[in-house]
């Protein structure tokens, strides 16, 4: 049964009046002004706001560290949980400066998502998945597409090797689709639209324990 | 494990700002600077998202994108010029993604001003407007709600009516505020 939108609504508002991020879900675009105008008031009632003094340190270190990698490769944005700033500066920004910088610190766009402490994430009971299907699921700041055959698992990252698009799962076709230009990828991360060539998707790595549970190597 | 993702209905391609290069005005204090103009962005941000986390995330991607072309130089005003140019860019894509609204939609929302100040009470002021504009048991349920932090029940009591009736009102409180042009 559909919710009806004053609860849709209200859930939305809910979550903003706590602090909590903007979880959207499909139909919420029917009130798309209402969600606009309730993140406003939800705004307006915090008075002006500032960075807490742990963002801006974030930022800070952020800044000091550019002028010496001069572009931040999509990998190492993926690690920092920037996945979708990552394919913006891979994607959009990098994309036209290779000629000029060589491309020679850029690594690969299929090479493992593997951050820096990484730790490994339950994401569910192997049973959870179904077979021959790809579940979008968070390992912290890393978000990947979990494909299971079988009793074994694979994952890829969930951001589009060109645009900075969250892809999403076609059933039907057994792809993953990617909303912002027509290119699609296998499971296993490879391209398979024939009219954009384009670097595969990064792989995230996952394991299965002893105990049947699935785990994401994220942050 | 998390829903799969939703696939917007106008997948609208963000737009790039413009691709020039500014450059920060002083080697030393250029971390400074950059850090000032970025809390003005997040407070841009802020008020139109309204949560600390997409606030941060969306700042992140701004400094990201606009950072790595800023160099030594140039006045603070063309840092803010950019910065703010991507600000829009990055929250045009964050609406486009969420919601599925289009680059269109979003143009006037986005061509506000740029603040020339610090972090100012400019939303609230810009939300009393619009509440001035509304009936007065939509300004109440939005007062009661956002302004003063009260749960539905709560409002419920207050405006003696029950819970499901305070919720569809303040779904239509929130249509009509939507529609109001504070700046008219």
């Amino acid at each position: 049964m559909p919710e009806q939108p004053e609860n849709r609504i209200d859930r939305i508002v809910n979550d903003l009046l706590h602090g909590r991020r903007l979880r959207l879900r499909a139909g919420d675009a029917d009130e798309k002004e209402a969600i606009t105008a309730a993140a406003r008031f939800a705004a307006a009632g915090q008075g002006p706001q500032r960075m807490s003094p742990a963002f801006r340190r974030r930022l800070a270190e952020l800044i000091e560290s550019t002028p010496n990698e001069a572009w931040l490769t999509r990998r190492a944005a993926l690690v920092a949980g920037f996945g979708v700033a990552a394919g913006a500066v891979a994607g959009g920004l990098l994309g036209k400066q290779l000629g000029s910088l060589g491309g020679a610190s850029m690594l690969s766009a299929s090479s493992p998502v593997v951050p820096v402490n990484g730790q490994w994430t339950d994401v569910g009971a192997l049973a959870d998945f179904a077979d021959g299907q790809a579940t979008h699921v968070t390992a912290g700041a890393v978000g990947a597409f979990v494909y299971r055959r079988g009793d074994s698992v694979s994952a890829v990252s969930s951001i589009c090797s060109h645009l900075p698009c969250e892809l999403w799962w076609e059933k039907g076709s057994g792809l993953l689709e990617c909303p912002c230009h027509p290119v699609s990828f296998t499971p296993d991360g490879k391209p398979s639209s024939p009219s954009y060539t384009l670097s595969a998707l990064n792989e995230v790595k996952t394991r299965i324990t002893s105990a049947g549970r699935v785990e994401v190597l994220g942050t | 494990m998390t829903a799969e993702p939703r696939r917007p209905s106008d997948p609208a391609e963000p737009s790039e700002p413009a691709g020039e290069v500014v450059d920060l005005p002083n080697a030393a204090r250029a971390t400074d600077i950059a850090l000032d103009e970025l809390e003005l962005v997040y407070a841009f941000i802020y008020a139109r998202v309204g949560n600390r986390a997409d606030a941060e995330d969306l700042t992140q991607q701004v400094a990201l994108k606009a950072i790595p072309r800023l160099r030594q130089g140039a006045p603070a005003s063309a840092i803010r010029g950019y910065l703010f140019a991507t600000a829009r860019s990055v929250l045009g894509a964050f609406w486009s993604m969420r919601l599925g609204l289009s680059q269109a939609e979003l143009h006037e929302d986005l061509a506000l001003a740029i603040p020339q100040g610090p972090p100012s009470n400019e939303p609230a002021e810009r939300a009393q407007r619009i509440l001035a504009e509304l009936s007065d048991n939509y300004r109440r349920v939005l007062e009661l709600r956002f302004l003063h932090g009260y749960s539905l029940k709560e409002v419920a009591s207050e405006m003696r009516s029950t819970v499901g009736a305070v919720k569809v009102m303040q779904l239509r409180a929130l249509r009509a505020a939507a529609k109001v042009d504070p700046d008219a």
